[in-house]
């Protein structure tokens, strides 16, 4: 997150200062986006020295001991800029875990669901969390309130891809569990073997219903039975 | 051995808004031991090339062969046991009958054969066990997994050990190991079983371990997937009018 545009844009809608900043930018965006308020504070004495804010008076007796900021016009241009800039490059989540699991080769197999499951957890904890966020926005009145809305579609964009994880874990570990049980697969390392497992019970039925089905075949004409 | 010859085949239904041509001269050979793919959008004609092929829809023009004997020659009775012994369907969205346990849906072909109660329980519960639906054999079809239902009919389709298999929407929407396990199953019944087999989707990379793959599109067989068909799946929204300041 570009935490510098994210303050010059709230400041762009009236002077604040740091921990309000803070505050204020985390129900903006909700738990996806993680805000400290060091971080923003470190931002602001930068953003000071390159003259995009500067230091004002809050006119509020109780805030009098605050430090209020607010946006300048070279401010304002850093931000017009940012915002103008036009984003194309789709950026796609790497997760490390399938790095791993792609790697691991046969014999560490169990130890990748173990790494799955733990995965899946995290990913509930978080679902839960965002979905916690989303239900506890406000119910709006009459008149539409666009903060809220635009809360609830980021929310909402973080729900999906985690919904998706949780789907990806759970296809993952259906995937490991039944390439474990695959004495037949062939993996890339000809030194790694899976580990050796007596053939599935559907093994035998299959080949013999199969082998019958083609030595059919060579004692062409078939039988009759009995037509109805 | 060529098993399924299809020469120039034609076929098209009547709809209120006019004729339309499900299928276009259609012509391929399908050989004993091969597992061709037939992969288009929907609407494409797949669905139509299957029925033709399994006999339940009469082509309007061409041949369609059966071990070089045409299906419109046959006499009532051959064809009936064309469709009943020789060609096995699985169906896109297959219906189940109320009431019926997965078993007793797998027995249903060789009862309706002739063949007595026990005779066929026993081959129903080996053909679901080759199938890897062993333990599904005592639920009703709605309490399986989509994979599970897909083998189940499988099952059934194999059971009156078939020449040629027909598979509507084979994997359509299954999980990756669902995929493997189905295309594995009819890889190897191709392979060791020496049965032709004919795949349909909507999705040629799901048609694992199948060769040839052809693409179909608007009753026609065209080879190779057209490049501007690619992607098509994805499509960008109609410009709409973007919010301007004076708007606001």
């Amino acid at each position: 997150m570009s935490t510098k545009h994210a303050l010059l844009g709230l400041l762009l809608e009236g002077s604040s200062y740091p921990y309000q900043l803070a505050d204020r930018l985390q129900d903006r965006l909700g738990p996806g986006w993680a805000v400290g308020s060091g971080q923003v504070s470190n931002t602001i004495r930068q953003m000071e020295k390159e003259g995009l804010i500067e230091p004002t008076a809050s006119g509020v007796r109780e805030h009098k001991r605050r430090r209020f900021v607010s946006i300048t016009e070279s401010g304002e241009r850093e931000f017009d800029d940012w915002l103008d800039a036009v984003l194309v490059a789709v950026k796609l989540p790497r997760r490390p875990e399938l790095l791993k699991i792609t790697l691991a080769g046969p014999e560490r197999l169990s130890t990748a669901v173990e790494h799955i499951d733990a995965y899946e957890e995290s990913c509930m904890r978080r679902l839960n969390e965002f979905l916690d966020a989303r239900d506890s926005i406000p119910r709006q009145r009459a008149r539409v309130r666009a903060d809220y809305v635009l809360l609830r579609l980021n929310l909402s964009a973080d729900i999906s891809l985690l919904e998706g994880e949780l789907q990806r874990a759970r296809e993952v570990r259906e995937t490991l569990l039944w390439l474990h049980s695959q004495p037949n697969a062939i993996w890339p390392s000809t030194a790694a073997r899976s580990s050796s497992q007596a053939a599935p019970a559907w093994r035998a039925a299959r080949n013999e219903i199969f082998e019958g089905m083609a030595s059919t075949r060579r004692e062409q004409p078939k039988p009759e039975r009995l037509d109805r | 051995m060529v098993i399924l010859r299809f020469e120039r085949v034609c076929k098209s239904f009547r709809r209120r808004e006019g004729s339309k041509l499900a299928l276009d001269h259609v012509s391929f050979g399908l050989e004993r031991g091969q597992i061709m793919g037939i992969f288009g959008p929907s609407g494409a004609g797949k669905t139509t090339l299957l029925r033709v092929a399994a006999g339940l829809e009469a082509p309007d023009s061409g041949i369609v062969a059966y071990n070089d004997e045409r299906l419109s020659e046959m006499s009532t009775a051959q064809h009936r046991r064309y469709r009943r012994r020789s060609v096995g369907c699985v169906w896109a969205g297959q219906s189940w009958m109320p009431g019926l346990s997965v078993r007793e849906h797998v027995e249903l072909p060789l009862l309706i054969d002739g063949c007595d109660n026990r005779t066929a329980r026993r081959a129903a519960l080996k053909f679901l066990l080759a199938c890897e639906a062993g333990e599904c054999a005592e639920l009703m079809p709605d309490e399986l997994s989509d994979g599970e239902r897909r083998r189940a009919a499988i099952a059934r389709a194999l059971i009156i050990e078939p020449q040629l298999l027909l598979v509507d929407g084979a994997v359509s929407g299954l999980s990756i190991v669902e995929q493997e396990q189905i295309m594995e199953l009819l890889a190897e019944l191709a392979q060791d079983a020496n049965v032709a087999v004919l795949v349909a989707d909507t999705n040629a990379g799901q048609l694992l371990r199948v060769d040839p793959i052809v693409y179909m599109r608007d009753g026609k067989l065209i080879g190779t997937e057209p490049p501007d068909e690619r992607g098509k799946l994805y499509t960008l929204p109609t410009p709409a009018s973007h919010p301007s300041a004076a708007d606001a």
